[in-house]
């Protein structure tokens, strides 16, 4: 509501934008002033959150003050020790890495049948992939279960990985992208002799790097974020991803608040450092296929 | 080389080199089938059984269903759904479009501003939920510390039933209202520049030229937009599990966490929570086709 109001005092100054030129300045404040307003929303929760890391347990449960009135970072040296947040940090490094190479090797291969054969069946295995992502797991939570179950894989690392490894978005992405790949250079290749594997390994996928950078930055954050899977396959806490850990460690009384919020400061670290250097990449692929 | 060409691509072509591609989709589609279609159709399968343990099912023909048009429970459940994804989606909507128009107009510091509105959805719902509950705390919380600065009073965000349900909306807003907003930029980018320039030559107003202009001009974007919040808002699970846990008093429990319940809580019931599934992706499904027909009309008058 106040943001159309904003709108409203904008209209009255009947400025010209698309020409660039005659902006009035109180728009430019206003319209700046909003963003600077939603800045804070978003960044402030995540600022304050931070600091409380570094806040005693009695300070947390007192009046709360933005900067720690003490500076520790027992927290996170606690967290480290007492609790096993190295091999919930190893697992979602671990989850993570092996189920994005398995995504990207899958996925461009699926990709380039799509992308460069004509085949019996090819436009109704690609229509079918695409209806894939009109069924989210959430669907299917209990079925899916059962069959992982069945197949042994509840506490397992491979449970972890294999079931979502093959994204239908990752599929249409890379595919798109070697569409753009001139079919003549697949052909001079075959005529110099080399094999159909070859071809796809050498000469397809460096030429769809862009594409799957993007899938792989996708993949990455998918697979360090994912909840509801890891948590319906991880029971034992020993393959406890972190996400699965936070929250069911927040659910236990006899876990501290101040070691929880230390371990999730640390398990945004990552994220953070993608979001700062990607940032080409994931607004690309935002945009281009409404992926998060 | 055309003749070598030709040659290739006519009958001769060795049956090895024509099961090529279905060796490259083969991974990808083994998966598909072992984790996606097969529990599908099982899922589909099992909401007409009962069982407690995944091994025994006994056939019970369309009681679940049943169950869960009279169930109390439930239809708590199928409330709080239906308020949340409402209010979700409204909102998400208008304010991330309105966030897309300020946005695509700045000119100071653009790239912090687009980078700031992508920043939420990066995180991991679970530290979300985390991060809010320590905002929103009614005794040890910022907000409300700054809620007593300004003379007012210690409302409870995560106590009151009503207030959860708020509260669990403005979080589910925050996640991904930045997210809308930047695949709306992507639709307004690809406005053409020349309509709005004869539009200001010919003196419409900044509110004329986005209603009359902009706004049409960005339906098909929008639609997505309606689209992905729709299945979003009926998804929401994650964060809110790790804020509210569903309470107070089931007040922010929706279908996905009951179906969760229903697979891992007590009491365990696959055919129940299946049925529940059943109806969740029939309900999705028809809300994505109505958007897609209903935005198809428009389009067309």
């Amino acid at each position: 509501m106040k943001l159309l109001r904003i709108f409203d005092a904008n209209a009255k100054n009947n400025w010209t934008s698309t020409s660039g030129r005659r902006t009035p300045e109180t728009a430019e404040i206003l319209r700046t002033a909003l963003l600077i307003g939603m800045t804070f929303v978003v960044l402030a929760p995540v600022i304050w959150f931070t600091l409380s890391s570094f806040k005693g347990l009695a300070e947390l449960g007192g009046r709360p003050h933005f900067l720690p009135q003490s500076f520790s970072l027992d927290n996170y040296s606690e967290a480290l020790k007492s609790y096993n947040y190295k091999r919930y940090f190893f697992n979602s490094v671990f989850v993570t890495t092996v189920a994005t190479i398995l995504t990207l090797v899958i996925n461009s291969m699926a990709a380039y049948a799509f992308a460069k054969y004509n085949f019996r069946g090819r436009d109704g295995l690609f229509v079918l992939t695409l209806a894939m992502i009109m069924i989210p797991l959430q669907v299917i939570l209990i079925p899916i279960y059962l069959v992982v179950a069945q197949l042994g894989m509840v506490n397992t690392y491979w449970g972890l990985i294999i079931p979502a490894a093959a994204t239908p978005t990752g599929v249409f992405v890379i595919r798109q992208y070697m569409l753009t790949i001139p079919d003549e250079l697949i052909e001079s290749a075959r005529i110099d002799g080399a094999g159909e594997f070859r071809i796809y390994a050498r000469i397809v996928l460096p030429l769809a790097r862009p594409a799957l950078a993007v899938v792989a930055i996708f993949s990455i954050l998918w697979r360090w974020n994912d909840f509801i899977w890891p948590l319906l396959v991880a029971q034992d806490e020993k393959f406890y991803t972190l996400p699965v850990a936070l929250a069911q460690l927040n659910g236990r009384l006899a876990v501290p608040t101040n070691i929880i919020i230390a371990m999730s400061v640390m398990s945004i670290i990552p994220v953070l450092f993608m979001f700062v250097f990607m940032q080409r990449q994931i607004v690309q692929g935002i945009s281009q296929t409404g992926m998060k | 080389m055309l003749i070598k060409k030709a040659s290739r691509r006519g009958s001769s072509v060795s049956w090895s080199r024509r099961l090529v591609p279905y060796l490259f989709v083969a991974p990808n589609f083994a998966i598909f089938l072992t984790f996606i279609i097969w529990p599908a159709i099982r899922g589909f399968w099992i909401s007409f059984f009962d069982s407690t343990d995944g091994v025994h099912f006994k056939y019970v023909g369309n009681a679940n269903f049943k169950e869960i048009l009279h169930d109390p429970t439930i239809s708590q459940v199928a409330r709080n759904t239906i308020t949340y994804v409402f209010f979700y989606v409204l909102l998400a909507i208008t304010i991330s479009i309105a966030l897309a128009l300020v946005v695509n107009e700045q000119k100071f510091a653009k790239g912090f501003f687009r980078a700031i509105l992508f920043m939420p959805v990066m995180l991991s719902p679970v530290v979300v939920g985390l991060i809010w509950s320590d905002i929103v705390d009614r005794k040890h919380g910022p907000l409300n510390a700054a809620i007593k600065m300004l003379g007012g009073g210690a409302p409870g965000w995560l106590v009151d039933t009503n207030l959860g349900m708020v509260t669990v909306v403005f979080v589910g807003l925050w996640v991904h209202v930045g997210f809308y907003s930047i695949i709306l930029l992507a639709g307004l980018q690809g406005i053409d520049r020349s309509v709005l320039e004869a539009a200001s030559i010919d003196g419409a107003s900044r509110m004329q030229t986005i209603r009359q202009i902009i706004l049409p001009l960005l339906k098909p974007t929008t639609l997505v937009i309606i689209i992905l919040a729709t299945i979003h808002g009926f998804q929401s699970f994650d964060f809110i599990y790790t804020l509210t846990g569903g309470g107070p008093l089931g007040a922010t429990t929706l279908i996905v966490q009951y179906i969760y319940e229903r697979a891992f809580g007590v009491p365990i019931r696959y055919g129940l929570g299946s049925a529940a599934g059943v109806i969740l992706f029939l309900v999705i499904f028809a809300f994505t086709a109505l958007n897609f027909i209903v935005g198809r009309r428009r389009n067309a008058v």
